[in-house]
């Protein structure tokens, strides 16, 4: 079972990720920031991760740089409420880069389209 | 003395009044001191006239501390004498002849001697020959050659009182010095000598040269009185025209300027009026000045004119009015304008007047609002993009909820009740978040009177208690719990929004510190020259992490939480400005953070 990592504050997404993963049969470990993200990252070994930009401690971008630093393949998806964000190199380094939406559709797309590559 | 030497004698004197008689034609013909000076010098060498070799002019300056050399007549060099003469006598004008032809004026233009002259400038010291001959009016007849075989008892021949600047000069032993004075006012002196054919100067030679030199002096000194006079008169026309130009200048200015000005008297008389002032008044110049302003005519806003002119007349002082309207009659304009009203005195003894100065501020005051208008509406734009943001969290979560719970109920026709309370929850989130924006925006005004801020802090303290509990932690009041609870203190301002300001403090220290922390409260009193003050420090153990955080606080839809609409401490600082109250902010690791709020007190 392939496992993923949801980095994301906001309680109330944080959980509605981790249930609709969890329906399509992912094993799924969440953190509220980026130090507890990457705590995990090197504790589960995940298979994939998902992040945030906007969280407390260490934010999304740094932790993506943190984790590509150490995993060049390691498929990452970052996601944000804010559009503009695809401006910013600094999420090029991820996989792909997503625009918050309540229908995780596309996600879940994204999600099984990276790790049927892998 | 024979009969033929009495009558060569008498011819000899004749042609020397005549010669003077010459010259006083000659120089009556002129005003220009350049040509007299000129004249009479050209009479002392002619040759047909006194005939001297050189003629010097030195003129007493207006100190009457130097004399200066004005002008010089006559050959530098023997060989140049010779030239002239010939010359002269060639021609065979006679002196009156010669000073009236064409050839007078062009001579002597450019002498070696004159323009040397013009460099000499010899101090007044009492003894030397000069000064002395000035001050005596006796000619001094000068021979220091030495040559004592023929010394003349008569001349002078020490030389110790000779100016020595006239000495180089002359480059010759023999000379003689003539007063000019007229009237007893000193104008200057004649030196006169033969360098080149060395004839002896003569007590005859003296007594003429005494006699042209009275008339000299006086048409010397005639001549610059008369044009010192010309020149103070050009002055004083000149003078007389920058006034005249000032004059025009002034009022050209005040017709030109793009403001309204009205003078009157201290009789309320209108003494000018502006082409501004005109259109204001709707009336032409004419009708206007001289008239005079009546109570009940014209109005600033709800204030008369005439009332406001009579006490700025009485307390000397300016008055402004602005952004007014003025209304004439029934006749109320749409315009808005700026008024001064200043206190003038024409003169010493008239009555202080009034100058009333109006601009038309209508397009500034429409500017200013638009300009008004624009920020107000970037800052709505920039609002909205951040309330958008704010509440697209919540949004995403009920959104994939039910996204949720209607997949979970088609699959198999039931409904999980925990999905359905976070829909609830963000739903409650949204609505608290829109509340604060509203709050935020509302313009609403605060309704002030007399309240007891103890009673108002109790409360907030006891609420702040029972949210303190459910995350256990301890919420201790440091000191001045006991005035709260035993006095009143009194403020002016509303209950409500205090209640809110202080919750929105207390719930944001609580919500920043970890379990089992403290929450510190202290209640002060202050008194200062201005009034008294109560302060309100609340700390708690959490550093708020940087600078850049501390200075942001304040700003609308700042958050270091991951929970908040970002408000709170927005619409709390504007609480307490709106009570002339202020807040701020430390941080520090050691300490923490602590908010303290100062508020100006009626009573206590």
């Amino acid at each position: 079972m392939k496992k993923i990592l949801v980095v994301e504050d906001d309680m109330p997404i944080r959980n509605l990720y981790k249930e609709e993963l969890i329906d399509e049969g992912y094993d799924v470990v969440t953190a509220p920031d980026g130090v507890a993200g990457y705590e995990l990252y090197r504790k589960e070994m995940p298979d994939l991760i998902t992040i945030d930009i906007k969280m407390p401690n260490m934010n999304g971008l740094e932790l993506l740089d943190k984790i590509r630093k150490e995993d060049k393949d390691i498929p990452i998806i970052i996601y944000s409420a804010y559009g503009e964000f695809t401006q910013n190199f600094s999420t090029w380094a991820a996989d792909e880069y997503l625009v918050k939406s309540s229908d995780l559709t596309e996600f879940k797309n994204k999600v099984r389209e990276l790790l049927f590559k892998k | 003395m024979t009969i033929e030497e009495q009558i060569k004698n008498y011819e000899h004197i004749l042609r020397q009044y005549n010669i003077i008689n010459q010259i006083s034609r000659t120089v009556a013909t002129t005003l220009d001191l350049n040509r007299i000076l000129r004249i009479i010098l050209t009479g002392v060498t002619f040759g047909d006239g006194f005939g001297f070799n050189r003629a010097l002019l030195f003129l007493l300056d207006r100190g009457a501390k130097t004399l200066s050399g004005r002008m010089a007549i006559g050959p530098s060099s023997g060989e140049e004498a010779w030239t002239v003469w010939s010359e002269i006598q060639q021609s065979n004008y006679s002196l009156e002849e010669y000073l009236n032809s064409d050839k007078f004026d062009i001579q002597h233009k450019t002498s070696a001697l004159d323009e040397q002259i013009k460099n000499i400038h010899i101090p007044i010291i009492p003894g030397k020959i000069l000064s002395s001959c000035l001050e005596d009016g006796i000619p001094r007849n000068v021979d220091i050659s030495g040559n004592y075989d023929n010394a003349d008892p008569e001349k002078i021949s020490d030389s110790s009182i000779l100016e020595t600047e006239l000495l180089t000069y002359l480059d010759y032993p023999k000379f003689c010095v003539i007063p000019l004075i007229s009237r007893a006012k000193k104008v200057g002196v004649l030196v006169v000598d033969n360098k080149f054919n060395q004839r002896e100067i003569t007590p005859d030679d003296i007594n003429f040269l005494l006699m042209l030199s009275q008339f000299a002096a006086s048409s010397i000194r005639n001549t610059i009185i008369y044009n010192d006079l010309k020149d103070s008169l050009a002055a004083l026309g000149k003078l007389n025209n920058k006034l005249e130009f000032l004059k025009e200048y002034n009022e050209k200015i005040i017709e030109s300027i793009p403001v309204s000005i009205i003078v009157m008297d201290h009789d309320f008389r209108v003494t000018l009026c502006n082409s501004n002032g005109e259109k204001l008044m709707g009336s032409a110049k004419e009708n206007i000045v001289g008239k005079q302003i009546k109570k009940g005519l014209i109005f600033i806003d709800e204030l008369d004119l005439f009332d406001e002119a009579a006490r700025v007349m009485e307390e000397k002082r300016a008055e402004g009015f602005y952004k007014a309207n003025i209304i004439m009659g029934n006749h109320e304009r749409s315009d808005i304008f700026d008024i001064t009203l200043v206190p003038f005195k024409f003169s010493e003894d008239t009555p202080e007047g009034v100058v009333i100065i109006i601009e038309d501020v209508t397009k500034t005051v429409t500017l200013e609002q638009s300009l008004m208008e624009a920020k107000r509406l970037s800052e709505l734009g920039r609002l909205s993009a951040t309330v958008a943001h704010e509440i697209r969290n919540p949004l995403i979560a009920i959104g994939g909820y039910a996204n949720r719970t209607k997949k979970k109920y088609t699959e198999n026709g039931r409904v999980n009740s925990e999905d359905l309370d976070i829909i609830i929850g963000e739903v409650a989130r949204l609505e608290k978040i829109v509340n604060e924006i509203l709050d935020y925006a509302a313009e609403r005004k605060v309704e002030y009177k007399e309240i007891d801020i103890g009673k108002v802090l109790q409360e907030c303290i006891s609420l702040a208690d029972t949210a303190a509990e459910q995350k256990k932690i301890n919420i201790s009041i440091e000191c001045g719990g006991i005035f709260i609870e035993n006095r009143k203190i009194i403020i002016n301002g509303s209950a409500d929004k205090l209640k809110q300001a202080f919750i929105n403090v207390f719930n944001n220290a609580i919500e920043a510190s970890e379990t089992r922390d403290t929450v510190s409260i202290c209640v002060q009193f202050e008194e200062d020259g201005d009034g008294k003050y109560i302060i309100v420090k609340v700390n708690n153990r959490a550093y708020l992490g940087s600078e850049e955080d501390i200075h942001s606080i304040f700003l609308p839809f700042y958050t270091t939480k991951s929970r908040g609409s970002g408000l709170g401490l927005t619409i709390t600082k504007r609480i307490i400005e709106q009570h002339s109250g202020v807040i701020y902010v430390v941080s520090n690791i050691e300490i923490g953070t602590t908010f303290t709020i100062k508020l100006p007190l009626i009573r206590f």
